[in-house]
């Protein structure tokens, strides 16, 4: 279990990128999901002991995360946003540094894990080719098998599917759905609901640095059962709609707009007809709430 | 027809300016050239020998001084060597080579906004002398104000000179697309610049050293020995150039653009298919290179297909070793071999290493040396002199790039998240480096030793080579490696390291040479002893106790840099210019 109490940043101009954030998450898979610059970027690289926050706690299974940096890296496995690799090192060179650097001192046995890990990612055939030749899918396997090493406790991986594939990107979130379990959390950070919906037993809603909600996936959309209608309405009835009920998506098809409401309990029109509310439903309600 | 301030040109050219202006650097070379051209002002030969300070003969010397010396022709390169790189580092070129810019439009907008930069910079110096001519005072002599020939002097002697070597150091960055190279490049000027004119001008006639010297210092105007105390005689004087000279600046203007015509035929802004994955002109490191792959980027399909079905490999259960000094001793061995991988890979070494060697065995090979008190003691301490800009300039660039090498790799987060200790992070860097430097001192050494046994000039004495070496070269390696270390902690910005770690040197030389030199502010000795004074001479427990101090000094830098290494960013202040993300991700 992950308790967070209270933790805000401030940056320089004053940017309030978190406002006393409280979470408490259980292990499994976490998704933090948000608009671009809501701050989840900020909230990953504290819990990643990289960016000193300006109040608040954090820990796990009785490790500091914020003032005991050391005994949280022991702890950890970390995927940053954008990160990169020594071009002229071979996949198996780099992922062996990174064991020792995480402390697995015996040759055999790092020999083993490093033959795993890249058996894991699939990356056993690229093995002994320069990481300049990899792609971004490649380099992206390679970033969350480094992860992985030394059995951490706390995964953290910031937006991991930008720049995938949709197959390499179901792949990608299928390897951190196995990779949690009850003695790891895996904590994703994402702006692609999809991704929380496919994989996460928790997620949280950011926006400007404040938790919206925290549920599972399934409770955010049970939350909404029998709220969500969708019409094909025209731009004129868009603009009406809009003035008076949720709307959580439009689409232009065929001259018309496909839109889809919130509205608890009651049709608003004929035109309008019951749909199976999901995920990014429940999500953009949340966030246009608060857009407004 | 369109205008030309509205073309391709004028938009590069004008972005170019606009992106300088953002800059510390040419903000750092203003300043610093104004307060140079105050000191030379009030400071100099004219103050002393009672000349006019506005005298022709004085502006036209002291441009002239001022483009040889101050560092300018390696501050030209900060200015000039990086307009196309820092476009592929940022990623923005597809951006750029998307729109319809022709490659001239873009080569010559990059070049003339930057080479426009570097003569506001340069203009400073001489601006101010003009401006302080409002300004007299009673110790220094005035002229009735003048302003044409300021300019005059400043676009002959400054400005031409400077515009061919911007046009090399913007050549070879281009090129190249690695500063490092560009910077070693600038880094070697004095050696080089000096060793063309002792080893090639010298020997020709005349009018041919005035012709082939891009910065026409042999062209200035020497004062007679019986004339420097004569202010009358040399206030009537005014400086006129001669045809030759006049040749010798067309010569160089059209050296430029043959160059800018060579970048024009290399630079290409499509990919190009395959490349050799080593030259001369193509020596960047793979992190620099765009459009030169070694390797061909594979899709990997097949392995995405499979991809799935090995998610269930179990990862086998592995022993941590993450305490005690055991334990951090390995990560240090394994983290320096890291380092020495990397030291391989930077092609740098390739230009910066056998250069160094030549020029600091120059003198022992060309010239006669003397016994000082044995052929021996007088040749390792010729080298050991030789060798020591060398050493600093290699110490400090080395360990400063390797500071910077995590975060242009993107790889600095993942490993500042790694359960080691600052001191393995950073100890890896300095003992790569202080190698590094002491393969080059041994490298020395060798071949001073080689050289001495071929010149005859026996008998070779090891013990004296190796006084010299260890008394004096590895101290002072170990103590460069160590402050460019901290420095680089502490100044957390490459350039801005750069920047003081030269404006420190070259203050404290110019101390040392105006003869303010003690043991405590001249950590590295210099022209502090001789072999005398090794082998038991009067100064002999001094040098021991100044090798002692700076030994302290190293230790107390290394324990600084491992205290004061920000592994996590908001914790303290720091001399950081990295621009702050205004999106909270």
């Amino acid at each position: 279990m992950l308790k967070i109490e209270g933790l805000t940043k401030t940056y320089a101009g004053g940017i309030l990128a978190l406002n006393r954030v409280d979470l408490e998450i259980p292990s499994g898979v976490f998704g933090l999901l948000g608009p671009n610059g809501s701050g989840k970027t900020t909230f990953m690289k504290i819990l990643a002991t990289l960016l000193e926050p300006d109040s608040g706690a954090a820990e796990m299974n009785g490790i500091d995360l914020i003032n005991d940096k050391h005994g949280t890296r022991r702890i950890l496995g970390y995927l940053p946003q954008e990160f990169g690799f020594y071009p002229t090192f071979t996949a198996e060179q780099m992922l062996d540094y990174f064991a020792k650097l995480k402390g697995v001192m015996d040759r055999k046995e790092r020999v083993r894990l490093v033959d795993a890990l890249l058996d894991r990612v699939n990356l056993s055939h690229s093995r002994k080719q320069r990481l300049s030749g990899f792609s971004g899918g490649m380099r992206q396997r390679l970033g969350i098998a480094q992860s992985l090493i030394g059995q951490p406790q706390l995964i953290i991986v910031d937006e991991p599917t930008a720049g995938l594939d949709p197959e390499e990107r179901n792949r990608f979130l299928n390897l951190l759905a196995e990779t949690a379990s009850e003695k790891v959390l895996v904590m994703l950070s994402t702006h692609i609901v999809s991704d929380v919906s496919s994989v996460c037993s928790h997620t949280a809603i950011i926006r400007r640095g404040e938790i919206l909600a925290f549920a599972s996936p399934r409770q955010a959309v049970s939350e909404l059962a029998g709220s969500v209608w969708d019409a094909n309405v025209s731009r004129e009835q868009l603009a009406a709609l809009k003035s008076n009920v949720n709307v959580v998506s439009s689409q232009m098809s065929d001259g018309l707009v496909r839109v889809r409401v919130i509205s608890k309990g009651e049709r608003l029109t004929e035109d309008f007809s019951p749909a199976t509310p999901t995920l990014e439903d429940y999500y953009f309600s949340l966030v246009s709430q608060t857009n407004g | 027809m369109t205008s030309p301030l509205k073309s391709p040109f004028a938009a590069i050219f004008s972005a170019e300016v606009l992106f300088n202006s953002k800059r510390v650097a040419p903000y750092f070379l203003i300043l610093l050239f104004t307060a140079h051209s105050v000191l030379w002002w009030g400071w100099s030969a004219a103050a002393s020998y009672g000349w006019g300070t506005n005298s022709d003969l004085n502006i036209a010397r002291n441009l002239g001084g001022f483009s040889f010396l101050l560092g300018l022709p390696i501050f030209n390169a900060v200015i000039m060597g990086d307009p196309v790189i820092r476009n592929f580092r940022a990623g923005i070129d597809p951006l750029i080579f998307s729109k319809p810019v022709s490659r001239a439009g873009y080569i010559l907008g990059k070049f003339f906004g930057n080479f426009f930069v570097l003569v506001c910079c340069m203009s400073a110096f001489m601006l101010t002398m003009l401006v302080l001519q409002w300004f007299p005072s009673s110790r220094l002599v005035l002229l009735p104000v003048r302003v044409f020939p300021y300019f005059k002097h400043f676009f002959l002697l400054v400005v031409i000179s400077h515009l061919f070597l911007a046009v090399v150091y913007f050549a070879v960055g281009t090129l190249t697309r690695n500063s490092k190279i560009v910077y070693g490049i600038a880094g070697a000027f004095y050696p080089v610049y000096i060793s063309y004119q002792l080893f090639l001008l010298k020997n020709l006639p005349p009018s041919w050293r005035v012709i082939l010297d891009p910065l026409m210092m042999g062209g200035s105007h020497p004062i007679p020995a019986d004339k420097w105390h004569d202010a009358d005689w040399i206030n009537q004087i005014v400086v006129r150039y001669s045809s030759v000279m006049i040749a010798n600046r067309a010569l160089w203007i059209l050296m430029t653009a043959v160059c800018l015509t060579i970048v024009y035929f290399r630079f290409a802004i499509a990919e190009r298919p395959q490349q050799s994955s080593f030259s001369t002109l193509n020596l960047s490191t793979a992190a620099d290179r765009v459009y030169y792959p070694d390797q061909p980027v594979t899709g990997d399909d097949s392995a995405k297909r499979d991809f799935h079905e090995k998610v269930g490999v179990v990862l086998p259960e592995v022993h941590r070793l993450t305490e005690g000094i055991r334990a951090n001793l390995k990560r240090l061995v394994a983290a320096l071999g890291v380092e020495f991988r990397l030291l391989r890979s930077e092609r740098s070494i390739v230009v910066i290493m056998p250069l160094a060697v030549l020029i600091s065995v120059l003198e022992v090979a060309f010239w006669q040396v003397a016994p000082d008190p044995t052929y021996s003691a007088g040749y390792a301490g010729n080298t050991a002199r030789s060798l020591l800009l060398f050493m600093i300039g290699i110490t400090v660039f080395y360990t400063v790039e390797a500071m910077h090498r995590d975060r242009d790799q993107r790889i600095e987060p993942i490993l500042r998240s790694e359960p080691v200790p600052n001191y393995v992070l950073l100890i890896s860097k300095f003992i790569a480096t202080l190698l590094l430097t002491l393969a080059l001192a041994g490298l020395v050494a060798l071949i001073t030793i080689i050289l001495q046994a071929a010149k005859h000039n026996g008998p070779i004495e090891l013990m004296a080579h190796a006084k010299i070496y260890f008394v004096i070269v590895v101290p002072n390696a170990i103590f460069m490696a160590a402050a460019a270390l901290s420095l680089s902690v502490l100044v957390r910005d490459r350039y801005l390291t750069y920047a003081l770690a030269i404006g420190l040197c070259a203050g404290l030389f110019y101390l040392y040479t105006q003869g303010h030199n003690h043991w405590l502010y001249n950590p590295l000795l210099f022209q502090l002893w001789d072999y005398g004074d090794l082998s038991g001479g009067g100064k002999h427990s001094y040098i021991l106790w100044n090798r002692i101090y700076i030994s302290g000094l190293a230790a107390l830098f290394l324990s600084f840099a491992h205290f004061w290494y920000q592994r996590a960013s908001g914790t303290a202040f720091r001399f950081d210019r990295e621009p702050q993300r205004r999106s909270v991700e």
